[in-house]
């Protein structure tokens, strides 16, 4: 599923202009970070690829679908774009986990079979099998985070968006995350996700987009936008850790993770 | 995140300046005056005569005649055509389409409530544009009022945008999952579950959140309080107040002495 | 002398069997500051409620052993009176504010309202607290107009201005973006330095790392190691628990197994650290 953004323009009804000409292309399979800072028209980007914002100007394509045409809803969107909002707290209501992780699925209309068989697999793979007759608000904050996820992973969707989805996270669970997101990958899934940490950013995404004011600052390859430190500095992102330490020790080239700066060093 | 989360709209105005408790004893002074008034036009002569006068004088009659007319008309408006045509009262039919009736009766009735809460709503609107919540609250300690009940009220009141707010990113994720908001009318009783369901349960976190916040800035301190402003309560304002508390007293002997 | 003493505590939620804290002894000398780490459900939230009276006062439930900061025992102490000891800052800075003050001065001087501080003093604890933290050019604005990072600094001078001998954060950069994590660290650290006592519970380790004492490491409400940033943060009784490690740690503790990092070097919790070492290690 390729998504098409063509000047993009967003003026939120209060006046604010929250795009100011956004043109990029995801294709199918790409898995892509946006950072930026608050304010920077990140979410607001973000949100035009399910369908909650539409276009003021410009357009926004998820396929063929064209989402200025009002008979493009948002229901119709969620069979093709996923959306994992922050706080899970916001979206969990059944009674068990297992009925709130086959919400999605049913809403889209998979008949009982395909969509138990969904729900077993993203509850597996969120390592919450043994809870599905849980009552969600039973688990931590922890848990629910990862109900949430599952929720969205059931409805196997083509995209599958990821708003902050390490924010207020321990490590444990965001290397549960990052480990969805690398099993998203396999599947062949695009996945989006607006991120403050740059670390979790450089480790898991290929291509990052730095916003800044409602524009792209910078948009390519996570190993060269990561190393363009002046350019990030002016939407308040810092470079990755493990690249910081990359450059203080002369590497030429941007490390994203561990084992690329351990592989530089050697051959340095 | 919510600018204001109150309606309170800061200007410098007569009311503005007047003692919150002033302006309090007069919305409900005048939420009384219209209830118990036997005269029939009481509540219009009120809102036009006295509100609405109030509200060009307090400088909020934009935000005033806004509520009017996109809130409180539509509302007491809808009431009176309810009232006046299901309301069984009387005989005296003036009107008949099909089985829908209108006695003179039901239309006085009708007319009656239909006036005196929109006198109610207005008063309380206007109180609510001119008096911050922390400024009541600040006079209502002052004076005595324990601060338990204090809280209680605003946390009401701020709970009304914090609720909006929450109830938007509610609404937007369940839709994102698929959740029909469009549709029939049984569809859209179904979708209520998903969008009450996360905004109580969600707000008891938040609640005991809260509580455990206002508890650390000493809320429940046994100590005599101070107050950083002065609020001012001008014998203006007591007179004021001692006014209107006996013109609610006489309106209700004009009543008990007429039935 | 220990300005905060727990000895042996232990405490159950109410309606739960397991233990929360389990005989936990903490002692820290006044002007310390003090990082807690664990994974989610060590029992960190619970320790710096604990600390601040909130358990077993607020929370109910059963608590062991003792509490005592500043010479009061929590035991025999009233909450609202615990309050002016220990001040507490937790994680969502929307939650703190209280929504009952129209600008962030009337906000910050709510809790010396709520003590009965006069008139003068309030004004004057309000004017140095602004100061400290950063916010004088806040004081006019609507609470709720400001960012993450700026309410939290409104909520820890809220609490800073009632004059508490303890402050207690619990992990108050977490819902921040990366400006708003270093706003807050950058007040808590100058208040740490003027020596102030801090006990901080923190996923984000290589600040701990740079500002810390005292690291303590929770594991299932247990103490498990308590000691300098160095010693516990590259300790490898913190794997596979759960545990944040700072990546330096962990790229050097791989690179010793690849010859890049010397052996016997002591892993490195900074950039800097990890800086020196590699250079150094390849000489």
């Amino acid at each position: 599923m390729k998504i098409k953004v063509n000047d993009l323009r967003f003026t939120y009804p209060n006046g604010v202009e929250a795009l100011r000409g956004i043109s990029l292309k995801i294709e199918s399979g790409e898995q892509v970070a946006m950072v930026g800072q608050n304010g920077s028209g990140k979410t607001t980007l973000v949100k035009h690829f399910n369908g909650l914002l539409r276009p003021t100007s410009g357009s926004v394509l998820i396929g063929e679908l064209d989402t200025r045409n009002k008979k493009v809803t948002v229901a119709k969107l969620a069979q093709h774009v996923g959306y994992v909002f922050q706080n899970p707290d916001e979206q969990l209501f059944s009674r068990t986990v297992g009925d709130e992780v086959a919400f999605g699925p049913r809403n889209l209309g998979f008949d009982s079979q395909k969509a138990q068989k969904l729900v077993d697999e993203a509850l597996a793979l969120v390592e919450l099998s043994d809870k599905k007759d849980t009552n969600p608000y039973d688990l931590s904050p922890t848990w629910r985070k990862m109900v949430a996820l599952a929720s969205i992973i059931s409805m196997d969707t083509d995209v599958a968006i990821l708003d902050e989805p390490t924010t207020g996270q321990d490590a444990a669970n965001v290397a549960r995350i990052a480990h969805v997101v690398a099993e998203l990958k396999k599947r062949g899934k695009t996945v989006i996700t607006i991120t403050h940490d740059i670390d979790f950013c450089a480790e898991n995404f290929e291509r990052v987009i730095a916003l800044s004011q409602g524009q792209i600052l910078l948009d390519g390859p996570a190993n060269k936008v990561l190393g363009r430190e002046e350019i990030l500095a002016q939407t308040y992102v810092d470079p990755p850790q493990l690249a910081r330490l990359g450059k203080r020790l002369g590497l030429k080239k941007t490390v994203r993770n561990q084992d690329e700066l351990l592989g530089a060093l050697k051959k340095h | 995140m919510h600018e204001r989360l109150s309606f309170y709209v800061k200007r410098d105005s007569f009311l503005h300046n007047l003692n919150p408790l002033t302006k309090l004893t007069l919305a409900f002074g005048l939420t009384f005056v219209s209830f118990f008034s036997p005269w029939i036009l009481t509540p219009i002569v009120i809102i036009v005569l006295i509100i609405t006068p109030l509200s060009f004088i307090g400088k909020v009659y934009r935000e005033y005649f806004n509520a009017a007319f996109q809130l409180i008309l539509p509302a007491t408006g809808f009431l009176f055509i309810m009232q006046a045509l299901f309301q069984p009262i009387g005989k005296t039919e003036i009107f008949r389409f099909w089985f829908l009736q209108i006695t003179s009766e039901s239309l006085l009735f009708a007319f009656t409530n239909a006036t005196r809460i929109f006198a109610m709503v207005s008063s309380f609107t206007l109180f609510l544009l001119t008096t911050h919540p922390s400024e009541l609250m600040s006079d209502l300690s002052r004076r005595g009022m324990p601060s338990q009940f204090a809280y209680v009220i605003i946390s009401t009141i701020q709970i009304i945008p914090q609720m909006q707010a929450k109830a938007q990113t509610i609404m937007a994720a369940q839709r994102s999952r698929g959740l029909d908001t469009e549709g029939s009318f049984i569809k859209r009783v179904g979708a209520l579950l998903p969008l009450v369901g996360p905004l109580v349960f969600g707000s008891l976190v938040e609640v005991e959140e809260r509580a455990i916040a206002i508890e650390a800035r000493g809320f429940t301190s046994t100590r005599a309080k101070s107050f950083l402003r002065e609020i001012p309560d001008s014998t203006f304002d007591k007179g004021f107040r001692w006014i209107l508390i006996l013109l609610v007293i006489a309106i209700i002997a004009v009543r008990i002495w007429l039935s | 002398m220990a300005i905060v003493n727990l000895k042996k505590v232990s405490y159950k939620y109410p309606l739960t069997d397991s233990l929360a804290l389990n005989k936990v002894d903490l002692q820290v000398k006044e002007g310390e500051f003090v990082a807690i780490i664990g994974p989610n459900g060590a029992g960190k939230s619970t320790l710096c409620y604990t600390l601040a009276g909130f358990v077993p006062h607020f929370f109910k439930g059963e608590l062991t052993g003792k509490v005592e900061i500043a010479n009061k025992d929590l035991a025999l102490s009233a909450l609202n009176e615990w309050v002016l000891n220990v001040g507490l800052v937790f994680q969502n800075p929307f939650n703190q504010i209280t929504g009952a003050k129209y600008t962030v001065y009337e906000e910050i001087a709510f809790g010396l309202e709520n003590l009965g501080v006069p008139r003068d003093e309030m004004k004057k604890r309000v004017d140095q607290g602004l100061t400290m933290t950063g916010i004088r050019d806040l004081a006019d604005r609507s609470p709720y107009s400001l960012s993450g990072g700026q309410q939290q600094r409104v909520a820890l001078t809220s609490i800073l201005v009632m004059q508490p001998k303890v402050l207690v954060l619990d992990e108050p950069t977490s819902q921040m973006d990366p400006i708003g994590t270093r706003e807050v660290f950058g007040v808590i650290r100058s208040l740490a330095e003027r020596g102030m006592t801090v006990i901080m519970a923190e996923h984000k380790v290589e600040w701990v790392a740079r500002f810390a004492d005292r690291v303590v490491a929770l594991y299932e409400g247990r103490v498990m190691m308590d000691g300098k940033p160095r010693e516990v943060l590259n300790s490898e009784r913190l794997l596979g628990k759960g545990f944040g490690i700072s990546r330096y740690t962990s790229t050097a503790r791989e690179a010793v197994k690849q010859g890049l990092w010397p052996k016997n070097r002591d892993l490195p919790v900074t950039l800097d650290e990890a800086v020196a070492g590699f250079k150094g290690g390849r000489k």
